[in-house]
């Protein structure tokens, strides 16, 4: 099975909307509208343990494992639909 | 943008908690009165967020025992083992560590930080593989990232999350190296890990405990979780601390491989710092001592644990999910946590605050660490000015 980046990036969004209304209702991340373009950090302000579980999150929904070398390069979603696709073809 | 830009980050968060009352990354210890009791800007205050498990930090033996040291050794050994050469106290702490832990070998190194950057970058290289809990310590995220191994995380103390990235493995399993604490600081809570040892058998990977928290506190013999657990034999590489259970400074690890042995050859945290000082191995030693021989101190400390737990869950607090002599009480949110840490300590109780990002799910917590040496009044108080919050 091969993911486009562009459907990737789709659902990533989605499960960090789910993922911001369970843990971050009471922040202003926690309604805002993602997009492919959303920088996890400076629009959201997730701190780095926040990042992490939604990571978590991620490889647990697809299945893959990414190192933390990789995730100290993603800062959009669209960065990280790249990683899950190498990780997804690894 | 600057070299210095980086601190802005820094400086908001300085002059955001001066503006709440006393910077908790700032207080000073005037004086000690006991394990127990300091002065603080004038004020008797408990201390009720120490690590001192066992409250052996003002025994008159291990005192003494440090004394003694000074004297016949002198204040530091003014280099590392590799360079200097060892004191006789190294290599006869390392024998009896290596017979409480019923192994075959154990190595000191200068503090626990040390031990597991000194630990890691010798077992690990380019090419293995980590499987690290989330929510382990700074030392363990270090020491892995120094490695230069693959690093892939697990959700905290998740059995199925371990193993379903050990699957992912495939062959690499057997260049893994799974990394756990026996009992976590922030809020006292203890890994699974008989479960942890049945998986890391299954595929042929290999398991670190960090029992910093946990030496002195928890098992018959006070060897940790893993004991407690059942597996101490099983465990493959058990480290930790001196400043602990053990009131002194420094770091240690264990295990029954040969290799560590050679990591003294190796290990460039331990080739290039200074060794411990003759007073630290004598203190330690003696304090080793009692640990082995006093187990009253352990249940006196589980009754005080148990005590604070108990009291402060019928006041109503949120707190960590079992009895341990870690006990975190959850706050609403980060202003308040400052704001009742800063009540407590102007009322005589000093206790951690844990704030976001270093805390499970982001929250913020009172940590307090209960000891064996607390009174039951000092618990009582302790209690009381929680209610009064």
């Amino acid at each position: 099975m091969t993911f486009s980046t562009e459907a990737t990036g789709v659902k990533l969004a989605e499960i960090l909307s789910e993922y911001l209304k369970t843990n971050c209702a009471d922040t202003p991340a926690g309604n805002r509208e993602i997009t492919a373009a959303t920088n996890m950090v400076s629009d959201l302000q997730l701190d780095s343990f926040q990042v992490m579980e939604f990571m978590l999150e991620v490889e647990d929904h697809y299945d893959i494992a990414i190192d933390m070398e990789s995730l100290s390069n993603i800062q959009t979603i669209q960065d990280l639909a790249a990683v899950v696709i190498t990780a997804h073809n690894d | 943008m600057s070299l210095f830009d980086k601190f802005d980050a820094a400086l908001q968060l300085k002059e955001g908690l001066a503006d709440i009352g006393k910077d908790p990354t700032d207080v000073v210890f005037d004086s000690l009165i006991s394990a127990t009791e300091g002065i603080v800007k004038g004020r008797r205050t408990i201390l009720a967020g120490t690590n001192n498990y066992l409250g052996l930090t003002f025994d008159k033996d291990c005192i003494a025992a440090g004394v003694a040291a000074l004297e016949s050794q002198g204040t530091g050994t003014t280099g590392s083992r590799m360079a200097n050469g060892s004191y006789a106290a190294h290599g006869a702490l390392e024998a009896e560590l290596a017979d409480f832990f019923q192994c075959d070998h154990a190595m000191v190194f200068s503090t626990g930080f040390t031990a597991n950057l000194g630990v890691l970058t010798a077992l690990l290289g380019k090419g293995d593989v980590v499987l690290l809990d989330a929510d382990a310590h700074a030392s363990l995220y270090d020491g892995c990232q120094m490695s230069g191994a693959d690093i892939f995380r697990f959700k905290h103390n998740d059995v199925k999350s371990l193993e379903r990235r050990l699957e992912r493995l495939k062959d690499r399993a057997s260049r893994c190296l799974i990394v756990v604490e026996g009992m976590y600081s922030v809020l006292g809570d203890c890994a699974p890990l008989a479960e942890f040892v049945e998986l890391k058998e299954r595929f042929g990977a290999r398991l670190l405990v960090d029992e910093a928290h946990s030496v002195g506190v928890y098992g018959e013999h006070g060897c940790g979780v893993a004991e407690l657990q059942g597996v101490l034999d099983k465990v493959d590489f058990i480290v930790g601390t001196f400043s602990k259970s053990l009131g002194a400074m420094g770091g240690f690890c264990a295990s029954r491989h040969d290799v560590l042995g050679l990591f003294r050859y190796i290990s460039r945290p331990f080739m290039f710092t200074a060794s411990p000082s003759p007073a630290v191995m004598a203190t330690t030693r003696e304090a080793l001592r009692q640990l082995r021989t006093r187990p009253e101190l352990r249940q006196t400390l589980w009754e005080n644990a148990s005590r604070l737990y108990n009291g402060l869950q019928e006041l109503g607090f949120e707190l960590g999910p079992e009895i341990s002599p870690v006990v975190a009480v959850r706050c609403k949110d980060r202003q308040s946590a400052l704001a009742n840490w800063n009540k407590l300590l102007e009322a005589g109780i000093y206790v951690n605050m844990m704030l976001p990002p270093a805390t499970p799910g982001g929250a913020s917590f009172l940590r307090c660490s209960i000891s064996a040496a607390h009174t039951p009044n000092q618990i009582t108080k302790i209690i009381k000015t929680f209610a009064e919050l």
